[in-house]
C-alpha cells in the first residue's frame, strides 16, 4: 500500500465509563481504492486503535449491523465505497438513536417497535403441515415481496424527521413490516394490525417526508408502506361499521 | 455539529439500561438539501393561508360598494400582489409535482382483482388530468365559453 | 454478585438452528421457558447470508430415496445413513412449516413453491426465495419466534463457559457485551447453535461472527469434535473479499470458464461427468485450482481466478432469479453479470465437522445438545451438498429442541450456589483479561498468522508436510496468545475483549481441524491430499473425533453408520 493515498477519518468516540458527551478523534490511514467505508474502520481497529468499537458481520450488505452516519448521511458502511468521498470522512453513530459506545447505538427501542406490529402470520386456524403449502401466485407474492426485503439496518430511522421529534412513532421499518404481513395472501391478521396502526404514534404521525425510502440500501419503499397502511387502516375502520368484526379477512 | 434529537428518541420502553449518550439529529437538519425539499413542501402551507386571506379580502370588498371593489382590483394589479400570486402559483406547481411523485405509491397494490397500471402511466394520467382541469377552469372563469 | 436467570432450556445462538429449536420447544410444551442467548441480535446471525436455497423433495419426479442417495454420495459415504434417512423425510415438512410461517418462497404461475437445480442433486428440489433464501428463512423464523413470550431473548451476550456440575450441563455463563459483566443462564439443558468457524481462515464467505464459539465451548468441556478436517471450499467466491456468489447461479445455468474462455468442467475430465457446472462443490473447487495451476487462470490483484459467466441467461432471468448476485457483483467486484463474467475463486464456506452429536442432537455430555453448522450430526460427511444445510438447521434444530426439552423435564435443578460461584470465577477471569498488559503480541497479528497458516496447511489441496507444519504453527501461535496485550479497559461494548475471546475459540477449533486433517491419510470429499490421492475405505471409512484432554488434543475415531447404500466409487 506504499503508493496509496491517505484519508483522514473523523470518528465519533464515546466511552460512557469516561466521557460525559461524545467527542471526535481523527485517524489518518493509507487506503486502497476498492475499499468500502467498513474496510477503513476495520483497518483502524486492527492496526491503529483497538479501542474503537463498531458493529459489523457479513460485510455483504445483508446482516444490517453496520449502519452509521457517513458525512452526515445514514449509510450501510460495508457497501459504501470509500472512493465516493474525499480526503476527509466523518463517521458518527446512527442519528436519532441513543449511543452506547463509539459507533454503537442502542437497539432495544427499535426491537420494541418491531414487535408491536405483530410481525408473524396470523390465522383464524393454523394450517396443518399435512395439508401442504399454501398456493400463492407470483402476483400475490409480488404484492408484499419488496416489503419483506428489510434487513433491519435502521438507516430509515436515522433519516426520519418524525422519529427525531416523536419517540412514540413506530417508524418506517416496523410499519413496513406490519404492512408486509397485511399484504400477504396467507395472513388473516390485518384487522389486528390495523388496530395497532390506528393507535397513537403510528402511521398517521408520518408526514410523508419520504426520507426513509431515499436512504434505504435495499430498495425497500417504507414510505409507500406507511402511506398504504394509512389508507388501509381508514378503510378497515370504515368497513367495520358495515361488516361486523370477527368475520374473515 | 449535530443538534440533539428528542432525548427519548428510539430509547427502549424500560428503565435500567443506562449510560447512553443522547440521540443526535441527522447532520445538517434542516438545511441539508434532502430535508429542504420536504420542509419547503410544508412551508407552502403558509402561502395558501395568505392567498386565502387575500381572496376573502377581495370578496369582502365586493360587498362594500363599488369604490372598495375598484380599490381591491387596483391593489391586485400592484407589483407586490402579482409577485405574491406568482409565488402561490409556484407553490402550487411544486406541491403538485411532489404530490404526484409520491401519491401513486401510496395507493394499494391492487383494488380487488384489478391491478393498477404501471407507475409511469399513472404519473402521465395525473398530469393530463391536472392540465385538463386547469384548462377547464381557465375556460370557465376566464369567460372563454360562449 | 452475579445475576442469575433461570429457564428450562438455554439455547446459545440465534440463527436458523437456534430459532428453530426454540420454536420447537415452546410449541411442544406450552409451559416451557426458553432462553435464547446470542452474541448478536438474531437477525444479524450468519444464516442471513445464505443465498441459493433449501433442499427438500417437492415434486412428482423426485423421491426421498433419490435425495438420500444424492446426499450419501455427495458425502463420499461418510454420512450416517440413518441420519440422512430421517433428514430427507423431515425436510419437506420443515420447509412447509416455514412456508406457513410466512417465508416468501418464489412461486410458479400455478401458486406452487418453485424449485431449482443445485450441485450434486439429480433433480430440481431446492426451494428458493430468489437468491436471498437464508435471509428470508432467518427473518421468517425470527419474526415467528416473536409471537412466543416464553422465548426470552438475551441479545449481545457472549457465552464464555458451559456450567458443568457433577458431569451434567446446568447452563452457561455469558459476558453481557453491553454492560461488561457476566451473567449466569441456568437451564436443565443447553443447545449449542453458534454456527461454523470460517473465520479461522483468511479467505471465507463467512461473516465476522463465525468464530467457532460453540465448538470451542463443547471441546473444552470434553465433548468430541467430529470430522473437523472436512472444510468446504465454495467454488464461487469473489476474489479479495470472499463474498459468496451463490451456487444457484450455476443451478440456473451459469458457466464456469477459464482464462481462455473454455468451459473446462465440460471439456476436461474433473470427475463431474454430465453434471458439469452442477457437480458437487469439492470437485468444482478442485477443478478451478487445477486450471489456475495449469496457467489457464486470470491474474488479478488478489491472486488468480476464473470466470462465472451468466451473460447467456439474459437480464430478465438474472433480475428475477439472481438479483442479489447481480448487486453483489456490481458492488463488490465492479462487474455487471448481465454484460461481463464474474471473477470467482474457491473460498472457505462451511465446516462439515462440528460438535459430535447423535441423531437427537445430544452430545456425550448429559444435557448438552448441538444443531446446525456447529454440530456434526453426520448428515454431510466429507462434503455437504449445496442447499442441504439450511434444511439441516430446521430438521435437526427442531429435533434437538424437542429432545433437549425432554431431557430438561427429566432432570432436576443443579446446585445453584455452586453454579453462581462458577459464574463469579468467570467474571474474575474476564476482568483480568480486559485491558490486560502482557507482551508485545497483538490480536490482529495473531489472528492473521493463524489464518494464513490454516490456508497453507488446510486448503483445497493438502499434503502431510504442510499440514504438520500448520499443526506446529498453531501450537506456537497458541502459546503466543498467552502473551497478548489488550488496550481497551472500558467495560461497555468492549469489542477488543470479545475479539480476544473469539480468537481463543478459533485457535482451539483451528488446531482440531489441522490435527484431524493430518491424521486422515487419504482423499475423501473435501479432504484432498496430494500425497494420498485416493479414498481408502479399508483404513479410513470412519469418523475422526478430536478430544481435548488436559489441554492436549487427541485424535480418535468412530464408526460410520451404513444401512443400505454400500460405498462405491464416487463418479458423476
Amino acid at each position: 500500500m506504499s503508493d496509496s493515498k491517505k484519508v483522514r477519518f473523523v470518528l465519533t468516540r464515546f466511552d460512557p465509563d469516561q466521557d460525559q458527551v461524545p467527542k471526535t478523534q481523527e485517524y489518518e490511514i493509507p487506503v486502497r481504492p476498492d475499499w468500502k467505508i467498513l474496510d477503513a474502520l476495520n483497518y483502524i481497529k486492527d492496526e491503529v486503535d483497538p479501542t474503537l468499537s463498531h458493529r459489523w458481520s457479513c460485510r455483504m450488505a445483508v446482516c444490517g449491523s453496520c449502519g452509521m452516519m457517513v458525512n452526515g448521511e445514514p449509510r450501510l458502511t460495508c457497501s459504501t465505497p470509500l472512493s465516493d468521498y474525499g480526503d476527509v470522512v466523518e463517521i458518527a453513530p446512527l442519528a436519532n438513536f441513543p449511543v452506547v459506545r463509539d459507533l454503537v447505538v442502542e437497539l432495544e427501542g427499535f426491537m420494541d417497535k418491531f414487535k408491536a406490529v405483530k410481525p408473524w402470520i396470523l390465522r383464524a386456524k393454523e394450517k396443518a403441515v399435512e395439508e401442504g403449502t399454501h398456493r400463492q401466485t407470483p402476483d400475490e407474492l409480488h404484492a408484499f415481496k419488496q416489503f419483506s426485503m428489510c434487513i433491519n439496518c435502521m438507516l430509515c430511522y436515522a433519516a426520519c424527521p418524525v422519529v427525531m421529534n416523536s419517540p412514540e412513532f413506530l417508524g418506517p421499518a416496523a410499519i413496513a413490516l406490519g404492512h408486509r404481513y397485511n399484504m400477504d395472501s396467507r395472513d388473516e391478521g390485518s384487522r389486528e394490525r390495523n388496530e395497532v396502526f390506528r393507535g397513537e404514534g403510528t402511521v398517521f404521525e408520518c408526514s410523508y417526508a419520504n426520507e426513509c425510502t431515499e436512504v434505504c440500501p435495499k430498495g425497500v419503499d417504507p414510505a409507500a408502506a406507511v402511506n398504504q397502511a394509512k389508507l388501509n387502516a381508514v378503510v378497515d375502520w370504515a368497513t367495520s361499521f358495515v361488516v361486523p368484526r370477527g368475520g374473515g379477512k | 455539529m449535530s443538534v440533539p434529537a428528542n432525548p427519548k428518541a428510539m430509547a427502549p420502553h424500560r428503565p435500567g439500561r443506562t449510560r447512553t449518550a443522547p440521540p443526535m439529529r441527522p447532520d445538517g437538519f434542516p438545511s441539508a438539501p434532502r430535508y429542504r425539499t420536504y420542509l419547503l413542501f410544508d412551508a407552502t402551507g403558509l402561502t395558501y393561508l395568505l392567498a386565502g386571506f387575500a381572496v376573502l379580502a377581495v370578496a369582502w370588498s365586493l360587498g362594500s360598494g363599488p369604490e372598495a371593489w375598484a380599490r381591491a382590483l387596483e391593489t391586485l394589479r400592484s407589483p407586490i400582489a402579482i409577485a405574491f400570486h406568482v409565488l402561490v402559483l409556484v407553490s402550487a406547481i411544486f406541491v403538485g409535482v411532489r404530490f404526484f411523485r409520491l401519491f401513486p405509491k401510496a395507493q394499494p397494490a391492487r383494488i380487488g382483482p384489478a391491478k393498477p397500471p404501471p407507475r409511469p402511466v399513472i404519473h402521465a394520467m395525473l398530469y393530463v388530468a391536472w392540465a385538463g382541469i386547469t384548462l377547464a377552469l381557465v375556460a370557465v372563469l376566464g369567460g372563454f365559453l360562449p | 454478585m452475579v445475576e442469575v436467570f433461570r429457564h428450562d432450556l438455554v439455547i446459545v445462538g440465534g440463527g436458523g438452528a437456534g430459532l428453530r429449536a426454540a420454536i420447537a420447544a415452546v410449541e411442544a410444551d406450552p409451559k416451557a421457558s426458553v432462553a435464547l442467548v446470542s452474541k448478536v441480535y438474531p437477525m444479524r446471525s450468519h444464516t442471513v447470508s445464505a443465498e441459493g436455497g433449501a433442499a427438500a423433495v417437492a415434486r412428482e419426479d423426485d423421491s426421498l430415496e433419490m435425495h438420500f442417495k444424492d446426499t450419501v454420495k455427495g458425502s463420499d459415504f461418510l454420512a450416517d445413513q440413518d441420519v440422512v434417512d430421517y433428514f430427507v423425510e423431515e425436510a419437506p415438512k420443515e420447509l412447509t412449516r416455514l412456508e406457513h410461517w410466512g417465508c416468501p418462497w418464489s412461486r410458479d404461475e400455478d401458486g406452487r413453491v418453485s424449485v431449482r437445480a443445485f450441485g450434486g442433486m439429480t433433480t430440481k428440489r431446492t426451494w428458493y426465495a430468489a437468491d436471498k433464501v437464508g435471509f428470508h428463512m432467518l427473518h421468517s423464523l425470527f419474526q415467528h419466534s416473536m409471537r412466543y413470550d416464553r422465548i426470552v431473548r438475551y441479545d449481545e451476550q457472549f457465552v464464555t463457559k458451559l456450567l458443568v456440575d457433577d458431569g451434567v450441563v446446568r447452563g452457561v455463563v455469558a459476558l453481557d457485551v453491553r454492560e461488561g459483566v457476566v451473567k449466569v443462564y441456568l437451564g436443565r439443558a443447553v443447545i449449542l447453535t453458534t454456527g461454523g468457524a470460517g473465520k479461522c481462515f483468511p479467505f471465507t464467505t463467512n461473516g465476522n461472527i463465525k468464530t467457532g464459539d460453540g465448538m470451542a465451548l463443547a471441546y473444552r468441556a470434553g465433548v468430541g469434535l467430529k470430522d473437523m478436517e472436512f472444510v468446504q471450499y465454495h467454488p464461487t467466491g469473489l476474489p479479495g473479499t470472499g463474498i459468496l456468489i451463490t451456487e444457484a447461479s450455476r443451478g440456473e445455468g451459469g458457466y464456469v470458464v477459464n482464462g481462455e474462455g473454455e468451459r473446462f468442467l465440460v471439456t476436461r475430465d474433473y470427475g463431474v461427468g454430465q453434471k458439469a457446472e452442477l457437480g458437487p462443490r469439492d470437485m468444482i473447487s478442485r477443478a478451478i485450482m487445477l486450471e489456475v495451476q495449469a496457467g489457464r487462470g486470470i491474474k488479478g490483484p488478489y491472486g488468480e481466478y476464473v470466470h462465472l459467466d451468466l451473460r447467456h441467461l439474459g437480464e430478465a432471468k438474472i433480475n428475477e432469479r439472481l438479483p442479489f448476485v447481480r448487486l453483489l457483483a456490481k458492488t463488490y467486484a465492479g462487474v455487471d453479470p448481465v454484460f461481463e463474467p464474474i471473477p470467482i475463486r474457491p473460498v472457505v464456506h462451511y465446516m462439515m465437522g462440528g460438535v459430535d452429536t447423535d441423531i437427537d442432537g445430544a452430545t456425550s455430555l448429559p444435557g448438552l445438545y448441538a444443531a446446525g453448522e456447529t454440530a456434526c450430526v453426520s448428515l454431510n460427511g466429507a462434503n455437504r451438498l449445496g442447499s442441504n444445510s439450511l434444511t439441516e438447521c430446521l430438521v435437526f434444530g427442531a429435533r434437538a429442541g424437542i429432545h433437549a426439552l425432554r431431557h430438561a423435564a427429566a432432570s432436576g435443578a443443579g446446585n445453584e450456589s455452586r453454579l453462581a460461584e462458577m459464574g463469579a470465577a468467570e467474571q474474575a477471569r474476564i476482568d483480568s483479561l480486559r485491558g490486560r498488559k502482557r507482551g508485545a503480541e497483538k490480536i490482529a497479528q495473531i489472528r492473521r498468522e493463524m489464518q494464513e497458516s490454516m490456508e497453507r496447511g488446510c486448503g483445497v489441496y493438502r499434503e502431510q508436510p504442510s499440514m504438520q507444519e500448520t499443526v506446529r504453527d498453531l501450537d506456537r501461535i497458541k502459546k503466543r496468545f498467552a502473551d497478548v496485550s489488550l488496550e481497551d479497559t472500558s467495560k461497555v461494548f468492549n469489542t477488543e475483549l470479545t475479539a480476544a475471546l473469539e480468537l481463543e475459540n478459533m485457535l482451539d477449533v483451528a488446531e482440531a481441524v489441522a490435527i484431524a486433517a493430518a491424521g486422515r491419510r487419504e482423499s475423501r470429499g473435501a479432504h484432498a491430499c496430494r500425497d494420498f490421492t485416493t479414498r481408502n475405505d479399508q483404513e479410513f471409512l470412519h469418523h475422526s473425533v478430536m478430544f481435548l484432554e488436559g489441554g492436549v488434543p487427541r485424535l480418535d475415531r468412530k464408526p460410520v453408520t451404513i444401512t443400505r447404500f454400500q460405498p462405491e466409487e464416487r463418479k458423476y
